[in-house]
C-alpha cells in the first residue's frame, strides 16, 4: 500500500530541473539552477510566486532569486517577499495603498528575504511594477489588466518606511530584476498561466462524481461532458485510480480487469441519468459549497492543496482585473491632467522666456523709446500736448509760455513744437548720462531736472542695481533696525500700497521713482487687515531722503497701476506706547497663590473644551463674538470697496 | 526664469500646507505651538507675525506650517467645531488657512509688470488722486477706530465672565464651608431631619 501511495504522489508531483547555472558550496556539491518545471508550470529565476501556508488568508508572495539543490537531494528556493497592505498597516500615516497594491521589501532585518523547500511554491503570480522610474520598462493596459498585482513602493523592515524610490540594488537584489521584463518574455509568460489554472480546475471537477456523497453535485460535472476529447483520457485516468484506491481499503480482495471496465461503463450512463434534471438558484449555490467541501475531503496531498489555492487565485484573479479595469479608468484622467498640467507649465515657461526677452530689448535700446513716446503722444493727446509743453516751458523760459498763451493755440504751432521737445529730451539725456559718472553729490543736484523729465510720462519699475548693497555687514534683526531708524528720523511709512507687492518690488519703486537706496519691508497681513491697500516701512540711508520722500508724496501723487496713490509719511510712534495686557484668559486669585510655585514647572496643555462645562460656554460666548467682530471688519472692508471703486471711476489714466 | 518660476510653485505649495493662528496669548512660545498642533499632524516650521502698525492689540498671531495639505485643512475643520485653547483657558484661538500676503519672505510673482506714474497740479486727475489719498487716510482711520471698538468689546466679556467666575467659585465655597462647620448638622437636627449624613 504504502508503494502504491509513493507512486501516486510522483505521478503527481512532477518535477524537473531546467538549465544549470553553477555549483557551489564548500565541496562542490550544491548545484545551483535557473528554471524548473514543477507540477506542470514552468519557473525561472526572479519569477513571482504563491507561497501558500496553512491557515492564512492570503498567500504570500515573493520572487525568487536563488535555486539550488542540495547533495542530499533537498531543493530548496531564496525568496524576496513582497508585503500585503494588511500587513504593514500600521506603518501607512496618510498614505493609501491602491487596489491590489503590494510592497517590495528592502532594508535589514527580518522579512526581507528567506530560504524556504522549494515544495512550498504553490503556483505562479503576475506581479507588473507600475513605476515611472527610466529603468522600468512600462507596462502596457493589457498587462495592467491581466496583472495579479502591481507594486511600485518598498517598505524598509528596518525603519518601517514606505518609499516610492529604488536604489540600484534593494536588499542586495539588482533593479533590473525587480522591475519588468522586456515585453516579449512577459507575454511569454502569461497564456500558460492561464491554461494551467484551467486544467487544474477541471481536474477537480472530474473528482466530484466518484464521491456519490451528493447527488447534486452530479449537475456540476454532468456540465463537464462537453469538454474536448483530450481531457477524456485523463478522466479515465483518474477514475481508475480511485477505483483501484476504493476497493483496495475494506479487504484487499482481488479484482479483475472486466470488473474494472464494467464498473467505468456504468458511471459513465449514471452520468447520463441525470443531465436532464432541472436546474434552479438554490441547486447553483448548494454545489458551490459542496464543492468547497469536496475538494477538502479529497484532498490529501500537497499537490491538492496547490489545487486548491489555484481556485481561490483565479477568483482573486478575476477580482483584481475587474479592479485594474477600474483603475485604468482613474487612472487615465490622471494622466490627462499631468498632460495639462505640463502643458500649462510650457506656457508659463514662454511666458518667461518672453519677459526675459521683453526686459532684454528694453536694456538694449534705452535711447530710443523716448522718441517714440514722444512722437507718439503729441499725435494721440494735443490737448494734453500743448499742456505739456507749457509745462515744460513753465519751468524752462517763462517769456516764452506768456507767449503761448497769449498768442494763437493752433495745430500747426503745437506740432511745430515737437522738435523742440525731441531735442530737449536728448540734451537730458546728455546731462543724465554724463551725471552719472560723477559723485552722489552732483547726482543729487541733477534729480529735479529728472523730475522734469518724469512729469506726465508714466516709467517701468525696472530692478534696481545691487551693486551699490553692502555685501560686508550682516544685517541686524528687523525690529532693532526699524526701531534705530525711528529715532534717526529715516523710516517712513507707505500706505495705500497694492497688496500683494514684494518688499523687493516696494524698494525697486523707491528706486526708481526717487532714485534712493532703501531697504523696504511690507507689513504682513492678519485677520483684520485691509484687503484693497497695503502697507510697507522704508528705512533711508538719511534723514534728508526721508523728507523729501515724504514732501513729495504730499505734494504729488505717484499712481501705480491699479490706480491707487501712494500715501507717505513718517512713522508713528512704536515701541513708546504702553501695552495693555491680553484679556480673556481667567484664573481664582486664590488658586494663583497657593499654587505659584507649581505653576512656574507646570508644562502648560493645550486641548479642546468639552460640553457641558463652565469653560465651553465662555468659550463658547468668546466665539460668538469673534463671529461678530468677524462681521464688522467684512461690513467696514466692503463699505471701503464700494468707495474706492467709484471714485477710481473717474480716473481718466492711460 | 524657470527657476523663478519653480520657488514661486514650491511657495504656493507651502501655503496650502499651512495654518494662520491669532488670538494667542504673550505667554504662547514656539515650542507650545509645536506641542499643541503635533496633536493633529506633523509640524515642519512655526513662525510669528510681527506686528508694527496694530499698537493696542497684544493679540499674537502664527504661521504653522504642516507636513501636508491635508492635515492644515483637517486642523482649520476640527478648530472651527470645537473651541481650542492654548496656554489659558476659556478664550480659545482661531485657526484660518493662510494666504500669501501673510509671509513676509516670499517670493515676487513671476511675470509681474509695475508701471508707475508722476501727477502734478496740473493733471486732470490730479484731483481724483487727492480724493483717493484722502479717502485712504480715512479708511485708515476707519479701521483703527473698529480695531479699538472691537478690543473694548473684549475687554468688556473678559470682565464679565470673571464675575461669573467669582461668584461660581463664592457658591462653592461657600456650600463646603457650611458642610464643614456642622452648620448643615445642626439645621439638619433643628428640623428634625434623619439620615443626614455630611461625609
Amino acid at each position: 500500500m504504502s508503494h502504491l501511495m509513493e507512486v501516486d504522489k510522483g505521478e503527481n508531483l512532477e518535477f524537473n530541473w531546467g538549465k544549470k547555472r553553477g555549483v557551489g558550496g564548500n565541496k562542490k556539491e550544491v548545484q545551483f539552477y535557473e528554471s524548473f518545471t514543477y507540477d506542470g508550470v514552468d519557473y525561472m529565476l526572479h519569477d513571482c510566486v504563491y507561497m501558500y501556508k496553512e491557515g492564512e488568508p492570503e498567500p504570500y508572495i515573493g520572487k525568487l532569486i536563488k535555486i539550488w539543490e542540495n547533495a542530499d537531494k533537498t531543493k530548496k528556493v531564496k525568496v524576496h517577499w513582497f508585503f500585503h497592505p494588511s500587513e504593514i498597516l500600521n506603518y501607512f500615516g496618510d498614505k493609501e495603498a491602491l487596489q491590489n497594491e503590494i510592497f517590495l521589501a528592502s532594508g535589514e532585518g527580518v522579512g526581507v528575504a528567506n530560504v524556504n523547500p522549494l515544495e512550498a511554491i504553490a503556483g505562479k503570480c503576475n506581479v507588473i511594477c507600475i513605476s515611472r522610474d527610466s529603468r522600468n520598462p512600462q507596462p502596457s493596459e493589457q498587462e495592467l489588466e491581466m496583472a495579479d498585482y502591481i507594486f511600485y513602493r518598498t517598505f524598509d523592515v528596518k525603519h518601517h518606511t514606505i518609499s516610492d524610490r529604488m536604489n540600484d540594488k534593494v536588499a542586495g537584489l539588482e533593479v533590473k530584476f525587480i522591475f519588468n521584463r522586456k515585453e516579449s518574455e512577459q507575454t511569454g509568460n502569461v497564456p500558460k498561466l492561464d491554461s494551467d489554472k484551467k486544467a487544474e480546475a477541471v481536474a477537480c471537477n472530474q473528482t466530484l462524481p466518484l464521491s456519490g456523497e451528493n447527488p447534486t453535485v452530479e449537475f456540476k460535472a454532468a456540465r463537464t461532458d462537453g469538454i474536448a476529447n483530450d481531457l477524456m483520457e485523463t478522466r479515465s485516468e483518474d477514475v481508475k485510480g480511485l477505483l483501484v484506491e476504493r476497493k483496495f481499503l475494506p479487504g484487499g480482495k482481488p479484482v479483475s480487469s472486466a470488473a474494472l471496465d464494467s464498473d467505468a461503463v456504468a458511471t459513465t450512463s449514471g452520468q447520463q441519468g441525470t443531465i436532464p434534471g432541472v436546474k434552479t438558484d438554490s441547486n447553483k449555490r448548494e454545489p458551490e459549497k459542496s464543492k468547497l467541501r469536496d475538494c477538502r475531503v479529497v484532498v490529501k496531498d500537497k499537490a491538492k492543496f496547490t489545487s486548491d489555492s489555484d481556485t481561490s487565485d483565479r477568483k482573486s484573479a478575476k477580482k483584481s482585473m475587474a479592479g485594474m479595469k477600474a483603475l485604468g479608468t482613474t487612472s487615465a484622467p490622471s494622466e490627462r491632467k499631468l498632460k495639462l498640467g505640463f502643458g500649462k507649465d510650457i506656457l508659463e515657461s514662454d511666458k518667461g522666456v518672453k519677459s526675459g526677452i521683453d526686459a532684454g530689448a528694453l536694456e538694449d535700446r534705452p535711447s530710443k523709446k523716448p522718441r517714440i513716446d514722444s512722437s507718439v503722444k503729441p499725435e494721440k493727446k494735443k490737448n494734453d500736448g500743448v499742456q505739456k509743453l507749457s509745462i515744460n516751458s513753465d519751468g524752462n523760459n517763462a517769456d516764452l509760455a506768456v507767449t503761448l498763451t497769449v498768442g494763437e493755440k493752433t495745430k500747426p504751432e503745437a506740432t511745430f513744437l515737437g522738435p523742440d521737445k525731441d531735442r530737449k529730451q536728448r540734451t537730458d539725456e546728455k546731462m543724465i548720462k554724463f551725471s552719472n559718472g560723477k559723485l552722489l553729490k552732483v547726482s543729487a543736484q541733477d534729480s529735479p531736472s529728472e523730475d522734469i523729465k518724469t512729469e506726465g510720462d508714466g516709467f517701468e519699475v525696472t530692478r534696481r542695481p545691487d551693486v551699490e548693497r553692502s555685501k560686508w555687514f550682516r544685517p541686524l534683526p528687523w525690529e532693532e533696525r526699524m526701531k534705530s531708524a525711528h529715532e534717526q528720523g529715516t523710516l517712513v511709512h507707505l500706505s495705500n500700497l497694492d497688496p500683494e507687492y514684494t518688499s523687493g518690488e516696494v524698494e525697486d519703486i523707491i528706486w526708481n521713482a526717487f532714485k534712493e537706496n532703501c531697504t523696504a519691508r511690507m507689513v504682513q497681513r492678519t485677520a483684520i487687515s485691509n484687503r484693497h491697500s497695503g502697507q510697507a516701512f522704508i528705512i533711508l540711508k538719511t534723514q534728508a531722503a526721508a523728507e523729501r520722500i515724504i514732501k513729495e508724496l504730499e505734494d504729488r501723487c505717484l499712481m501705480l497701476p491699479n490706480g491707487s496713490p501712494i500715501v507717505g509719511r513718517s512713522a508713528p510712534p512704536l515701541f513708546q506706547e504702553k501695552k495693555s495686557t491680553f484679556v480673556g484668559h481667567l484664573c481664582i486669585d486664590k488658586i494663583k497663590q497657593q499654587t505659584q510655585r507649581e505653576m512656574r514647572e507646570a508644562v502648560s496643555t493645550s486641548h479642546c473644551s468639552q460640553p457641558n462645562t463652565i469653560e465651553y460656554e465662555m468659550a463658547m460666548e468668546w466665539c460668538l463674538l469673534q463671529s461678530r467682530s468677524e462681521r464688522w471688519w467684512k461690513q467696514l472692508y466692503k463699505q471701503h470697496g464700494v468707495e474706492l471703486r467709484k471714485l477710481k471711476a473717474n480716473l481718466k489714466l492711460k | 526664469m524657470d527657476s523663478a518660476e519653480e520657488k514661486y510653485a514650491a511657495f504656493e505649495e507651502t501655503v496650502n500646507r499651512t495654518v494662520y493662528v491669532d488670538n494667542l496669548s504673550p505667554l504662547v512660545t514656539e515650542a507650545v505651538l509645536k506641542t499643541a498642533f503635533n496633536q493633529f499632524g506633523n509640524v515642519e516650521k512655526v513662525e510669528f507675525i510681527a506686528n508694527f502698525t496694530q499698537l493696542r492689540s497684544t493679540s499674537r498671531c502664527a504661521l504653522v506650517e504642516m507636513q501636508n495639505p491635508k492635515q492644515a485643512k483637517q486642523i482649520v475643520e476640527e478648530m472651527s467645531n470645537l473651541p481650542f485653547m492654548m496656554s489659558g483657558m476659556p478664550r480659545p484661538v482661531r485657526v484660518l488657512a493662510a494666504e500669501k500676503e501673510m509671509f513676509e519672505d516670499r517670493p515676487r510673482k513671476p511675470g509681474r509688470k509695475i508701471t508707475c506714474r508722476w501727477l502734478d497740479q496740473d493733471d486732470p486727475d490730479f484731483q481724483i488722486a487727492q480724493k483717493l489719498k484722502h479717502l485712504a487716510k480715512k479708511h485708515a482711520a476707519e479701521a483703527s477706530f473698529l480695531l479699538k471698538q472691537q478690543l473694548a468689546e473684549e475687554e468688556k466679556l473678559a470682565n464679565q465672565q470673571a464675575e461669573t467666575l467669582k461668584a461660581n467659585y463664592k457658591k462653592y465655597e461657600m456650600m463646603d464651608a457650611v458642610l464643614f462647620d456642622g452648620t448643615a448638622k445642626s439645621l439638619a437636627n433643628h428640623y428634625d431631619m434623619k439620615g443626614f449624613k455630611p461625609s
